[in-house]
């Protein structure tokens, strides 16, 4: 059996002159959720490289943007580039982040961007 | 000359090389040695990064101010927005599709008089370098990206910048592929003035988001240099 061939510039080739990440633009599915959704982040398990931060697994948000489209880093890390999702921009109550947030300043949020799997509905 | 523009020499906030460091040297030099690039591409694009600055968004967020369709168009497409101060996020050195590890999505962050951004990255130290130039030393410490996205307003204090509690102070923890800048509000007292004139006092820190611009301000307060517990010596 010959030995496979791999296209180390693969990635280069497709996104030279288009921009990363708009040469993934249309190759998602239809997104599950929608600007204002209210949505929680989910705690999956995380042996290897991802991008979602442990301060926000479990913490519920609202999905403020539908940002773009492109593989989520845990995938991407190992050049796995098939499975394109939606992002979307998140933002978090700091209270629902760090219980002890002081309330004086209860409108205080964070906003951060997660891929589609990292969302569940709440 | 007033104390905030008095020339002092750039310190290093730690002057000890970091592990960090040390790992990009080894790779840099396995990878030249196996021929993904050579000593004079690694030197032209070094250079090529140490040319850009934070003028150009600077320029973008004066043009904004001015600019009620320019404002519009920043906001929703800063990729585009930035074409016209001068910055091709796509076609710069040296990928030509995004340089490594900033991507090309530019979202500009609009402040308004109950809404201020500030930009983090909890898990690096993402920044918007094609238009903002090399990150502050301080961006890049895990003391900052720790603790602004837990005590943001605590961090900002040490800034110098204390926000009413009518104002919603919103952390852009910047983790994934979209690159931040900060889009303040036009202070008071600069009616009528030029672009240039705007964009001068929009500093790096305003940029950020740990600074409010404001007339009369045009440097960076320079950040305090504490010593390190291991000191490198060259």
């Amino acid at each position: 059996m010959s030995k496979p061939h791999y296209d180390r510039e693969h990635h280069a080739k497709k996104a030279t002159g288009i921009g990363d990440p708009q040469c993934f633009k249309g190759e998602a599915p239809p997104p599950k959720f929608k600007v204002g959704d209210k949505v929680r982040v989910k705690d999956l398990p995380d042996i290897f490289y991802n991008r979602a931060q442990v301060y926000t697994r479990g913490a519920p948000a609202v999905v403020a943007e539908l940002v773009y489209e492109s593989p989520a880093a845990e995938d991407e890390s190992w050049d796995n580039t098939e499975n394109v999702t939606w992002f979307y921009s998140v933002i978090f109550k700091q209270k629902d982040l760090w219980p002890e947030y002081p309330d004086t300043f209860a409108n205080d949020t964070v906003e951060t961007e997660l891929p589609e799997r990292w969302l569940e509905p709440l | 000359m007033t104390d905030e523009h008095k020339p002092h020499a750039p310190a290093p906030m730690v002057d000890e090389v970091s592990e960090f460091e040390v790992l990009e040297i080894a790779v840099r030099e396995l990878a030249i040695e196996k021929g993904l690039f050579t000593a004079e591409d690694h030197q032209r694009w070094t250079e090529y990064m140490h040319t850009l600055g934070p003028l150009p968004a600077a320029r973008l967020v004066a043009k904004a101010w001015l600019d009620p369709e320019y404002k519009k168009l920043a906001v929703t497409d800063g990729v585009k927005a930035s074409l016209e101060v001068g910055i091709d996020w796509v076609n710069s050195m040296p990928t030509k599709f995004g340089t490594p590890s900033d991507y090309c999505n530019l979202r500009v962050l609009e402040d308004t008089p109950t809404l201020h951004h500030v930009v983090v990255c909890t898990l690096c130290s993402c920044y918007p370098r094609p238009i903002l130039g090399q990150s502050p030393e301080w961006y890049r410490t895990p003391n900052y990206r720790r603790r602004l996205v837990r005590w943001p307003r605590q961090v900002l204090a040490e800034f110098g910048l204390q926000l009413p509690e009518e104002v919603e102070v919103r952390v852009e923890d910047s983790n994934q592929k979209s690159r931040f800048i900060v889009l303040p509000v036009r202070p008071e007292g600069t009616e009528g003035w030029t672009e240039d004139q705007l964009a001068e006092i929009v500093t790096r820190d305003c940029l950020i988001g740990v600074a409010l611009p404001r007339p009369g301000k045009t440097a960076n307060d320079p950040r305090p240099v504490r010593p390190a517990l291991k000191p490198y010596h060259h």
